[in-house]
C-alpha cells in the first residue's frame, strides 16, 4: 500500500505556504512571502500579512499541485498550523485547512508551528527523529525542546525570556541600518568581520543563571549593549559589529543546547526555525557538537525557515502514529504551547 | 436546480445556509464576535450533510477583518475542493434585501466606535460601502437599519446580479513606515 498524502498549510506570521508530503517524501513545497510588503514598517504588520494569506491561498495550492504533479483528490489529510503565531494569519489558514478538508471529506490536523520545524527535519535525514533535543530559534521563538515522541510528547525545558533569537537579529539590523529582516544581512556582513574584535555579553551564563534558568535564553541585554556600543565609538566598524554580536547569540545557543544534551542523555540534537539557516550557527554547532559526541541534524535552509513542508511533515507523522484527527472546529491559538503538539 | 451552500462571516454572527431553487432548506448561525474561526466548519459539517451542494456564495464584506476572512477562506478551500463555483457578495446589500423602504441606510458594527454603511434607494444601493463614525451616518439618513445579518435567500440573487470578487475591508492596516515615525 502507497503512503498516504498529507496537505501542509503554514500561515502563522509572513510566509503563506503549501507542501505536500507523501511519506517522508517531500511532493511540494510552494511558499508565497508577503515579507516584502513589511519591510518599510521594519518587522512583520499583522493586518497586512492576514490580507496576503488570503490573497496568496489559492494559487499557492494550485502551485502546490502542479508542483506534485497531483489533485485535490489525491490528498489523504490535511495538516494545518493552528498555533503559536499571529492569530489573524494563523485563522486564514486554520479556516482554509477545515474548508479543504470538509469539502475532500478527509481528516485535519491541527498542529503546532514548533513542532512541525522541528519534525521537517524527518524529510532530510532517515534515522528516527526522536528521542532528541532540538534547538528552535527563529524570528518569533528561541526555545530548547526534549523531543521524546514528536507526535505527541514534547517538553520545554526552556526559552526566551525577552527577545527570540531572529528578533535581536532584526532589531541590530535595524540600529545599524541593514534592512528587514536582519538574519540574512548580518549574516553576510559578519563574513568579513572579526568575531572577537568586540566582547559583547553572553546572556543568562552566570554560574548562578546555570543553577536557575539554565536553558533559558536573553537577548535584551546584548541588544542594549550593541546599541550603546554603536553610539559610544564613531566610525565603528560595521562588519565587526555584526560578527561580534552573531558570534555571542550563537555562542550561547550552544552552549545552552550542548548543555540540554548532556543533562538529558539524549545525545542528539535538532536545530530548526529561521535561524538554524545562519551560516555561522551551522559552523558552530557542527564542531561543537562532533566534539560532544552528539548527533546533529540540521534540515537544508529551505526548510528551515517557515515553510508548509514542515506542516506536512508533521501530518504524515501524526497519520503514520495512528492519532486521531482533530475535532472539526478548533480555534487558532495564537499562544499554543509546544507541549500541546496538536489539537 | 441549484443548490448553494450560503456563508456570511462579516457580523458578530456566523451564517450559513443551504439554499435550493430560492428556498431555504438549511440554516444555522452562531454568535460570537471572534467566533467565526470554530462556528463556521461546525455550521458548515451540518449544512452539507444531506445535501448536495454545487455552488458556495460568500459575503465579503464589508466586515471586522479576521472574521471576515475566515468566511472568504473556508468558502473558496471547500468550493475548489468540490471543483464547484464559488462567488462573492456585498454584505450590506444582503442585508438590505430585508427592508422594503424607499430611502434607508443599513449599518454594522466596524469596531473602534465606527461603523461600516451603504446608502439604499428601491433597495438599490447608492455609491460604495463607507465606514465613518455613526454621527456622521445618523446625519445624512433618513432612516437607518443597524445590527441585522444578511438575507440567505437575497445572497443567492445577489450572487448572479451583483458578484464582486475582493474582499471589502474599507479601512487600511494600521501601521507607520519607521521613515515615517516620529
Amino acid at each position: 500500500m502507497s503512503q498516504p498524502i498529507v496537505l501542509g498549510i503554514e500561515t502563522s506570521c509572513d510566509e503563506t505556504a503549501i507542501g505536500i508530503v507523501q511519506g517522508r517524501t517531500l511532493l511540494a513545497n510552494v511558499i508565497a512571502s508577503s515579507v516584502e510588503e513589511h519591510a518599510r514598517f521594519g518587522g512583520v504588520v499583522p493586518e497586512i500579512a492576514s490580507r496576503a494569506h488570503l490573497e496568496a491561498m489559492m494559487p499557492s495550492i494550485e502551485n502546490a499541485l502542479i508542483d506534485s504533479k497531483l489533485s485535490l483528490s489525491d490528498i489523504d489529510a490535511v495538516a494545518v498550523t493552528a498555533g503559536p503565531g499571529l492569530v489573524g494569519a494563523l485563522l486564514v489558514g486554520v479556516a482554509s485547512a477545515s474548508g479543504l478538508a470538509l469539502g475532500l471529506g478527509k481528516p485535519l490536523y491541527g498542529v503546532n508551528h514548533l513542532a512541525a520545524h522541528v519534525s521537517v527535519d524527518f524529510l532530510t535525514h532517515d534515522q528516527p527523529l526522536d528521542p532528541t533535543i532540538a534547538l528552535l530559534v527563529s524570528g518569533g521563538h528561541s526555545s530548547l525542546l526534549q523531543v521524546d515522541d514528536i507526535t505527541q510528547t514534547i517538553t520545554k525545558l526552556g526559552a526566551t525570556m525577552d527577545d527570540a533569537a531572529g528578533e535581536a537579529f532584526d532589531k541590530i539590523a535595524r540600529v545599524m541600518q541593514l534592512g528587514f529582516p536582519g538574519g540574512p544581512a548580518i549574516d553576510s556582513l559578519a563574513k568579513s568581520g572579526n568575531a572577537t574584535a568586540i566582547n559583547f555579553p553572553r546572556g543568562l551564563t552566570t554560574s548562578q543563571d546555570w543553577e536557575t534558568r539554565p536553558f533559558d535564553f536573553s537577548f535584551s541585554g546584548l541588544k542594549t549593549a550593541v546599541a550603546r556600543y554603536l553610539e559610544s565609538t564613531p566610525g565603528y566598524a560595521k562588519a565587526d559589529v555584526a560578527a561580534s554580536f552573531q558570534e555571542s547569540v550563537v555562542d550561547v545557543l550552544m552552549l545552552k543546547a550542548i548543555a540540554a544534551c548532556k543533562e538529558s542523555g539524549i545525545n542528539s540534537l535538532v536545530i530548526a526555525g529561521g535561524v538554524a539557516a545562519n551560516s555561522r550557527l551551522r559552523a558552530v554547532a557542527t564542531e561543537r557538537c562532533e566534539r560532544a559526541g552528539i548527533r546533529l541534524r540540521i534540515p537544508s535552509p529551505a526548510l528551515c525557515t517557515d515553510n508548509g513542508a514542515m506542516v506536512a511533515a508533521l501530518g504524515s507523522l501524526m497519520v503514520a502514529a495512528g492519532r486521531s484527527p482533530s475535532p472539526t472546529a478548533f480555534d487558532a491559538d495564537s499562544g499554543l504551547p509546544v507541549t500541546t503538539v496538536a489539537l | 436546480m441549484s443548490t448553494s451552500l450560503v456563508i456570511d462571516t462579516s457580523t458578530n454572527r456566523t451564517v450559513v445556509g443551504v439554499v435550493t431553487d430560492g428556498k431555504l432548506i438549511w440554516s444555522g448561525h452562531r454568535d460570537g464576535a471572534t467566533a467565526h474561526g470554530p462556528s463556521l466548519p461546525l455550521l458548515a459539517e451540518e449544512a452539507i450533510t444531506e445535501h448536495n451542494i454545487d455552488q458556495v456564495i460568500v459575503g465579503m464584506g464589508p466586515g471586522p477583518f479576521t472574521g471576515l476572512r475566515v468566511g472568504i477562506a473556508f468558502a473558496h478551500t471547500f468550493a475548489r475542493a468540490r471543483n464547484i463555483e464559488v462567488i462573492g457578495i456585498c454584505s450590506l446589500d444582503a442585508i438590505a434585501a430585508q427592508i422594503n423602504e424607499k430611502d434607508f441606510i443599513i449599518a454594522t458594527d466596524a469596531r473602534r466606535k465606527e461603523w461600516y454603511w451603504a446608502r439604499y434607494t428601491d433597495g438599490i444601493r447608492v455609491g460604495e460601502p463607507e465606514v465613518s463614525f455613526p454621527t456622521y451616518v445618523e446625519k445624512i439618513a433618513t432612516t437607518v437599519h443597524f445590527g441585522l445579518f444578511p438575507d440567505l435567500i437575497a445572497m443567492t440573487d445577489l450572487a448572479k446580479q451583483r458578484p464582486i470578487t475582493e474582499p471589502m475591508y474599507l479601512r487600511r492596516p494600521d501601521a507607520v513606515a519607521t521613515a515615517d515615525r516620529p
